[in-house]
């Protein structure tokens, strides 16, 4: 899910452009809305993530909650995600979050809200 | 313990199912028994007075597990069945329905029961308290034929009633003891913050009052308070809150408040342990009663752990709940029976905002917040760390809050 090179099959005009690179510093969030999504991108270990910005347990917005160790913690019931495949860690969120493609290239990040294949 | 044996654990509410799943888990492969009054099949409580009540939810989104879950986690759940009492010697657990369970460790987690008032007329029809799902269903079904509705108690129970029954287009009158409902968790200041919330959202409030008579013929026509106010309703819900359920008694088994347990939830009885909303346990030192649903799952979750590793591992959890009304989300962390200071960040105008309960030395051992989830997380690092923190910088929503807990008076 993780693309630094703009040769990449994926056609460009599919992702939507996030922020720039120097936005997103370590264990920083940022949110995306697309048309039909909310989509919560952060950076772990340097790498760039993108997934589900509503919590799989009940609603609430993550990119109110916290990065730490590529774990997402939602701030209201506390369910850990791990941000670079969307598993659940700790509960009580059942369901894992679904992940999306992502493209840091030239300074900018971009994500795609397509399901990834 | 691990292959061998038998772990039976009483109350399937949020405490018991997550302490079975946790067993299971951290790798026992004995049998566990997981029993419980109730019929229905585990459900979740806190939607039952929200989003259940509302329609948003249905019946089976509010499960807490898939029924199948259960049996591929070889739990053995057992519904429907009443606790007569244990045989701690040779550690028995006997049923009402004659039935009896052998256990090497026994788990109580029997949660909370009501509260219950006793009020002239209150065999009418259209009375009800809120605890179990077959509650939640009998009043959702009668007040879809009710245009208004009493509320006994403003407390969280009453509010999110008072704010979902209002959403189902019913009028609301909360009849609530005190003036200030709440304000010995809350204070003073976020009391009148709620009295201000249900009036502004059309509910009718009437505090330092009681209902002291229900009036009609067969089917509650109207309550009478103590102050003399007649109010017409075809409906009425009382929430005066819930004690700690401590059916599961033993002579030996040690209760204050709730099942009194230690750090690791074992009880004043060997290989017997308690989790969750009937226990009171060792909290910065102090023994306390905590009714909520993050509790019950994470004390659960590591007296599970000690059931099978003894004294492996301490229960250190900041309590925290949550609630829901008139579109507004609210979160408390921490605990403070009392305080010397309040600092309120941002304002209560917006709905947006923060209150922190200091003690003497400036430290935070509780905060409310009002529709600010961010606040959420640094917040429950701030009460655990236990730091002094400057009141001013807390005050001052320019400083960020990470940056206020480096600051020591």
């Amino acid at each position: 899910m993780q693309h630094t090179d703009s040769s990449d099959s994926i056609s460009k005009s599919s992702y939507i452009y996030v922020c720039s690179s120097s936005e997103l510093e370590e264990n920083d969030l940022t949110e995306c809305e697309t048309e039909t999504k909310t989509i919560v991108v952060g950076r772990s270990e340097g790498k760039v993530y993108a997934v589900d910005g509503i919590c799989s347990h009940e609603y609430s917005e993550l990119i109110d909650g916290e990065l730490e160790d590529s774990c997402l913690i939602c701030p209201l019931h506390f369910a850990c995600f791990d941000i670079r495949d969307g598993s659940v860690l700790e509960g009580p969120a059942e369901d894992p979050l679904q992940t999306y493609d992502v493209i840091e290239k030239d300074g900018s990040i971009w994500v795609n809200d397509g399901k990834e294949e | 313990m691990s292959d061998t044996g038998t772990i039976v654990i009483v109350g399937a509410g949020i405490a018991g199912v997550h302490a079975a799943e946790s067993l299971r888990k951290e790798g026992y492969q004995g049998r566990i028994v997981l029993l419980d009054s109730d019929n229905q099949m585990p459900y979740d409580r806190p939607p039952l007075s929200k989003e259940w009540m509302t329609g948003v939810k249905d019946d089976d989104n509010i499960l807490l597990r898939d029924p199948s879950r259960y049996e591929s986690l070889d739990i053995d759940l057992k519904l429907g069945v009443e606790v007569k009492d244990i045989d701690p010697v040779h550690k028995i657990l006997y049923t009402k329905d004659g039935s009896s369970y052998q256990w090497d460790k026994l788990m109580l987690a029997t949660g909370s029961q009501l509260r219950t008032l006793s009020i002239d007329g209150d065999d009418l029809e259209g009375i009800f308290y809120l605890r179990k799902m077959a509650d939640a269903k009998a009043i959702k079904q009668y007040v879809q034929h009710v245009q208004e509705v009493v509320i006994i108690g403003a407390g969280f129970i009453g509010a999110e009633m008072a704010s979902s029954l209002k959403q189902l287009g019913i009028d609301v009158t909360i009849v609530e003891r005190s003036s200030y409902p709440m304000e010995n968790i809350v204070g003073r200041q976020i009391s009148q913050y709620f009295l201000d919330l249900h009036r502004r959202n059309g509910v009718n409030v009437i505090t330092n009052d009681s209902v002291v008579q229900f009036n009609g013929e067969t089917t509650v026509e109207e309550a009478v308070t103590a102050g003399g106010q007649r109010i017409p309703c075809q409906a009425v819900m009382l929430s005066v809150g819930v004690v700690p359920n401590t059916v599961v008694s033993h002579p030996q088994l040690q209760t204050n408040d709730g099942y009194v347990v230690n750090e690791y939830g074992e009880t004043s009885i060997s290989d017997v342990y308690a989790a969750g909303d009937c226990t009171s346990w060792p909290y910065q030192g102090v023994p306390v009663h905590i009714e909520h649903w993050d509790h019950a799952v994470n004390h659960a979750k590591k007296v599970s752990q000690n059931m099978i590793n003894p004294q492996s591992s301490p229960y250190a959890y900041i309590p925290y709940f949550w609630s829901e009304q008139y579109n507004n989300r609210f979160q408390y962390f921490g605990h403070a029976k009392t305080w010397s200071k309040t600092i309120l960040r941002a304002s209560t105008d917006t709905n947006m905002f923060t209150y922190f309960y200091l003690d003497d030395q400036n430290v935070p051992k509780a905060a409310f917040i009002s529709n600010q989830p961010k606040n959420a997380l640094p917040i429950r690092r701030m009460i655990k760390q236990e730091n002094p923190v400057n009141p001013e910088d807390l005050a001052d929503e320019n400083i960020s809050l990470k940056k206020v807990q480096r600051v020591l008076t």
